[in-house]
């Protein structure tokens, strides 16, 4: 049974790699490597671009704006949870104002950050703004299921209301949060690469609108992948940290 | 400590939707004591409970003598934060006294109740009966001048229910205040109350109320008066109280 489960965490995904890269070496002996660049040539450009420094060069920038974007929806969409989720007439007030957030579609945001802010912060502004209302919904989602039981035992010992919300609301809030950060995450690294390839010619998002015009697709699949293991990495961190807030006690 | 000598219920009327829960209820006793309500499940105890907690407004009629009171209460569940620990459980509910006067508390009920060796353990590792055990340990740390009982012991076995009634009962020894006692045992009514209320089925009203002088923890079940008054609940309650605890 043990060594069962050992094969479906380990082994399982690693053939699913397996297989993914045959299916990819394969299909790319039918076309030309402008058009579906294989496995190996894909990891030469990957090698090149991080032996010349531009992957940590590029990478570093996208990064930056990234997390400055994600931290700020962070710092303002988790405190906007609480008070939607909290009181009736803040959530009458932003609620209606979150679903607008949305729906709004990123391109859309993307040209109006261009003609709004100008393009130097426009990769930064549309992480926030994409983020912000995931953060903010899943926040509201975790307020709505916190146990009623708890916070009339609470009512009953006269416990103060800050103190309810810092002791008994927020350490039930977590797990939902958390949940709103991954999918937040996931959102980051898709936005920041859109922006940066539309309005500036630094990042992820600019190395690939070059490797594109230069018709360097293997390149182009590099700074993919590089978008995948920082989504991956940056999704690890987040579930360790979940965990670590919540297996003492769980 | 309150001034007013009473507590009780004054034509109190309480419906929740079509369902009319108390009808023209009333009671009063004098404060210090311990009341048990005894009644069939689903009769109203716990609404009677929630209206002296002041969590439910009666529909007409009054409650007297709870006004200003500091109320504490153990509930059918034992209801513990569980991400925290046996002794951050108790302080969550004693943070207006001062940390040394908490720890004292803490450190005085948890060794009644034998918890003490898992004062730095989380809820996880606590059975049901030791849960229900930090339950009556918070409430009773808690300042107060009334609490509340909803069936605390409702899901434990015959022994640890015996142990923590006679708990119960040493605890007010030691700290005489008023106790309302919601049970569905007689047994554990006639243990530990100063005054029994027998209550109807739905909409509740009083069928009779029993005041037994003998002192807590001396009072032997199978010695009169209280087989006498062991039958006369169950007639009044038509057999539908049990006892499986003794």
């Amino acid at each position: 049974m043990k060594n069962s489960s050992l094969k479906n965490r380990y082994f399982a995904p690693f053939f699913g790699l397996v297989l993914l890269l045959a299916v990819w070496q394969f299909i790319s002996g039918f076309y030309n490597p402008v058009i579906v660049p294989s496995p190996a040539e894909t990891w030469r450009s990957f090698f090149s671009l991080a032996v010349g420094g531009l992957l940590w060069e590029q990478g570093r920038q996208t990064m930056a704006r990234g997390f400055a974007g994600f931290g700020l929806a962070v710092l303002a969409g988790t405190p906007l949870g609480f008070l939607i989720g909290l009181n009736q007439t803040a959530a009458g007030l932003f609620q209606p104002l979150v679903v607008v957030l949305q729906v709004i579609p990123l391109i859309s945001w993307l040209l109006l950050a261009m003609i709004w802010i100008g393009f130097a912060r426009v990769p930064l502004f549309v992480v926030f703004v994409t983020t912000l209302p995931l953060i903010i919904i899943n926040t509201i989602q975790g307020i709505k299921s916190v146990d009623l039981q708890l916070l009339q035992m609470a009512d009953v010992f006269r416990v103060g209301k800050l103190r309810i919300i810092r002791e008994v609301y927020f350490p039930q809030v977590i797990p939902y949060l958390f949940a709103g950060l991954a999918a937040a995450l996931g959102t980051t690294w898709r936005a920041v690469a859109m922006a940066e390839l539309l309005s500036v010619n630094q990042g992820v998002g600019a190395g690939m609108a070059i490797a594109r015009s230069n018709l360097e697709t293997a390149t182009l699949f590099a700074w993919t992948f590089f978008l995948i293991i920082l989504g991956l990495l940056t999704d690890r961190l987040l579930s360790c940290l979940s965990r670590q807030k919540t297996n003492q006690w769980k | 400590m309150i001034s007013l000598d009473h507590i009780g219920f004054n034509h109190v009327y309480k419906s929740f939707g079509q369902t009319r829960v108390l009808n023209d209820f009333s009671f009063s006793v004098p404060t210090g004591k311990i009341i048990c309500l005894i009644g069939p499940s689903g009769c109203g105890k716990t609404t009677i409970l929630n209206l002296l907690a002041g969590l439910e407004q009666p529909d007409t009629g009054s409650i007297s003598g709870t006004a200003d009171l500091r109320i504490s209460c153990v509930f059918q569940e034992p209801r513990l934060l569980p991400w925290k620990t046996v002794s951050e459980n108790i302080s969550f509910v004693l943070q207006d006294l001062t940390l040394s006067r908490r720890q004292d508390l803490i450190e005085m009920y948890l060794k009644a109740m034998g918890l003490y060796e898992y004062r730095n353990s989380y809820p996880k590792v606590l059975s049901g009966g030791m849960k229900q055990r930090l339950a009556l340990c918070r409430a009773f740390a808690f300042p107060h001048d009334l609490l509340l009982l909803d069936e605390p012991f409702k899901s434990l076995d015959a022994p640890l229910r015996m142990e923590l009634v006679q708990q119960v009962a040493g605890m007010w020894k030691e700290n005489p205040r008023t106790i309302v006692f919601v049970t569905h045992d007689i047994l554990d009514a006639l243990l530990l109350g100063h005054f029994v209320l027998i209550l109807s089925a739905k909409p509740t009203t009083t069928l009779d109320t029993l005041e037994i002088n003998l002192p807590l923890g001396e009072r032997d079940i199978a010695e009169e008066p209280f087989p006498a008054y062991y039958s006369h609940i169950l007639a009044l309650l038509g057999g539908r109280a049990i006892s499986t605890a003794h």
